[in-house]
């Protein structure tokens, strides 16, 4: 038996004359984390909202902790936990009776979600902040808390809606941490984010353009096949002019500001490092430096955006 | 663990994280106990529909020791003052002034035609731009009047006829005691629905409705969780308006306190769930508090009979006022606290108030979706 725990089959969603998502059809594993990727707009949300059976599907199906979220919204919604954008907690409460109130929603109650409301408070390190009002804490630990209200249940699938968004980089940086040992512990994770570096984190990947999935694969498998030639970064001094001079020749795919510098798609049969080094100094550019680069999802989120509609095609 | 078990647990939760929020916020504990105490003292205190001391203009052309007496049997008591003695014109622009609101005209040859055995004629010019005010002039002159002309006939006798009054309920026909029982639905029904109107819109608003709805908590669930605290506080707060009542103002329970709150208890119901279909349907907490305030307010004010008779109303709105749940606690109240009513005389109040509370909790069920669209 395969251990699907999200299955979405041509799933769409219209609101008016918006279609908001357009015939999504992707599926992840138990265990596995599952980023969702797409510009704001792109439907990202509404797909989350779809899956958590809060927002019923013009079209399609899905299945979620094997539960259909058309015809069994309530127990989909009794197998997951969901980390909405604004982290929707109760900021005029302490932390604890934030974490209590969630329990009861679920319906915990006695001895044993005692235990596990401090195990939680434990587990997102919120143990100092437990009987402080939340309103008055920073973001990233308000970040942990609304985490925690979405695993007291021990939830079969998260759903984690730009959970990050605001949030300092070490916040961040813990968050995710705490998030891959979920994964590992069992727990499937369905996230969206539009930090791309985030991504990196994901087993799989899902890019949403307007509505549409375009793309779905590993990291690594999205890199080469959107990033197949070379990436070169380039340091120096008047580069921005001499950079105007390479766009347009052949086998010059992309030339993108990337920090003070350069980052350039280059086809490896027609260009190294040593050539467009030489190019961009007889184009007027000083201390020119070219370094392999590496590629980021920056470039294949760029790659694929930049490509026209019809190519999205599957 | 059963459903029925979780389903306590949920409300628990819901409601004990309300209590929480109340307790935090000031401005809810302000606005459910200080506010109906303090409106309901400076009503109490300021609104009084008993008039003494009404400024009076006499315009004495007979100046006879007959127009003299008139104008003494007028002016004995505590109703009237004499303003001015004045000529008509200068009566004329007090009373435009507001410097006076009625004048006594005694005409000239007043007391030559009473001492011929004719009519004696005088005239009254009374400002009307109060209806009220006017109404209870005239009703008090009339009798001043009338006690002098009986005196006139005959000093010593009995006028054959007589009638005695007495009122009851209110002998001394104190505002208080009427304004009172009004006072206090009219209260109860602005806290009531403006509390629970701002706490569901303010779920809305924070999004935390969102994350509810992503969890297995039930519409009743979320209903009755919002409501039970509210329902607790409303009780709390008709205790401290009748007590205050009862206290400052000598408003008696002359009926069973256990049927007032009855009678209160099915009534914040009905206006809680009131502020709970507002919410629901406006999503936010501007338009949740003026829809919430108008639609309790008005209504309570002015088709609930607490100041206009229901009987005078035009027919459309008696009508109207058949949908208002204050019409019918107004109704109890003044029985209960008044005129000692029973069971027997107010159970159509207490259906009616019973079948509303059903009415709009279950349509505020009804339209809560738990599905965003």
């Amino acid at each position: 038996m395969s251990e699907l725990s999200i299955e979405a089959v041509h799933l769409s969603r219209r609101f008016g004359s918006f279609l908001a998502v357009d015939d999504v059809s992707f599926s992840a594993a138990r265990g596995e984390i599952f980023g969702y990727l797409g510009a704001n707009g792109a439907g990202k949300s509404t797909t989350i909202r779809m899956l958590c059976g809060l927002l019923a599907p013009t079209a399609g199906q899905a299945r979620v902790a094997g539960f259909d979220v058309k015809s069994a919204p309530e127990s989909v919604k009794a197998s997951i936990g969901y980390m909405s954008q604004k982290f929707s907690l109760y900021l005029d409460l302490p932390v604890r009776a934030n974490i209590e109130f969630f329990g009861g929603a679920y319906g915990l109650s006695g001895p044993d979600f005692a235990a596990r409301a401090d195990e939680v408070l434990r587990l997102c390190d919120l143990e100092q902040e437990r009987n402080a009002i939340t309103g008055s804490l920073p973001g990233g630990i308000r970040q942990r808390l609304a985490l925690g209200c979405a695993i007291l249940h021990r939830p079969a699938v998260l759903f984690l809606d730009e959970p990050t968004a605001g949030v300092d980089p070490v916040s961040r940086r813990h968050f995710w941490r705490f998030i891959r040992r979920l994964a590992h512990e069992g727990t499937t994770i369905f996230v969206t984010t539009h930090y791309l570096d985030e991504a990196e984190y994901c087993g799989r990947i899902g890019l949403m353009v307007d509505g549409r999935l375009v793309a779905l694969d590993t990291p690594g498998a999205l890199k080469k096949r959107y990033v197949p030639d070379r990436v070169l970064a380039v340091r120096g001094r008047n580069l921005d002019e001499a950079a105007g001079s390479l766009r347009g020749r052949p086998g010059i795919i992309a030339v993108e500001p990337f920090g003070a510098g350069l980052h350039l798609q280059v086809a490896s049969t027609e260009w190294n490092a040593d050539l467009v080094a030489a190019a961009l100094t007889s184009a007027g550019a000083q201390a020119v430096e070219v370094e392999p680069g590496v590629p980021t999802l920056e470039d294949v989120f760029l790659a694929v955006v930049a490509r026209p509609r019809e190519a999205h095609a599957p | 663990m059963t459903r029925p078990a979780r389903f306590l647990v949920r409300v628990g939760a819901m409601a004990s994280k309300e209590v929480m929020h109340i307790r935090r916020d000031p401005r809810t504990l302000y606005m459910a106990l200080a506010m109906p105490v303090v409106m309901l003292l400076i009503f109490g205190f300021g609104v009084s529909f008993d008039m003494d001391h009404i400024p009076l203009v006499v315009l004495d052309g007979d100046r006879s020791a007959a127009s003299r007496a008139l104008v003494r049997a007028v002016s004995a008591g505590r109703e009237f003052d004499i303003a001015a003695d004045s000529d008509e014109p200068t009566a004329l622009r007090m009373i435009r002034r507001g410097q006076a609101l009625v004048a006594l005209a005694i005409p000239a040859g007043y007391q030559r035609e009473l001492a011929a055995g004719r009519d004696g004629e005088v005239q009254l010019i009374v400002d009307g731009a109060d209806g009220v005010v006017a109404n209870q002039i005239l009703a008090k002159i009339d009798g001043l009047v009338r006690a002098e002309s009986l005196r006139r006939i005959d000093v010593a006798a009995e006028p054959p006829l007589q009638v005695k009054v007495f009122t009851l309920f209110n002998p001394e026909a104190r505002s208080a005691l009427f304004m009172v029982p009004g006072l206090a639905v009219y209260l109860l029904a602005i806290a009531a629905v403006l509390l629970t109107a701002l706490t569901v819109s303010g779920e809305w608003e924070r999004g935390s409705m969102e994350q509810l709805f992503a969890s297995p908590v039930g519409r009743l669930e979320i209903v009755l969780g919002k409501l039970l605290p509210y329902l607790g506080l409303g009780m709390l707060q008709l205790l401290l308006v009748v007590a205050v009542g009862a206290v400052i103002f000598d408003v008696p329970i002359r009926g069973s306190a256990t049927l007032l709150f009855l009678a209160g208890f099915l009534f914040l119901i009905g206006m809680l769930g009131q502020g709970l279909f507002i919410s629901v349907v406006a999503r936010n907490q501007l338009v949740a508090t003026q829809a919430g305030a108008l639609s309790s307010l008005l209504p309570s004010l002015l088709l609930s009979g607490m100041l206009v008779p229901i009987e005078n109303m035009p027919r459309i709105l008696q009508v109207l006022s058949s949908v208002v749940p204050a019409r019918y606690f107004v109704h109890a109240m003044r029985g209960i606290m008044l005129k000692g009513s029973g069971l027997s005389i107010l159970w159509g109040d207490l259906v009616a108030l019973a079948i509303f509370a059903l009415a709009i909790i279950a349509l505020a069920t009804a339209r809560f979706r738990r599905r965003l669209a």
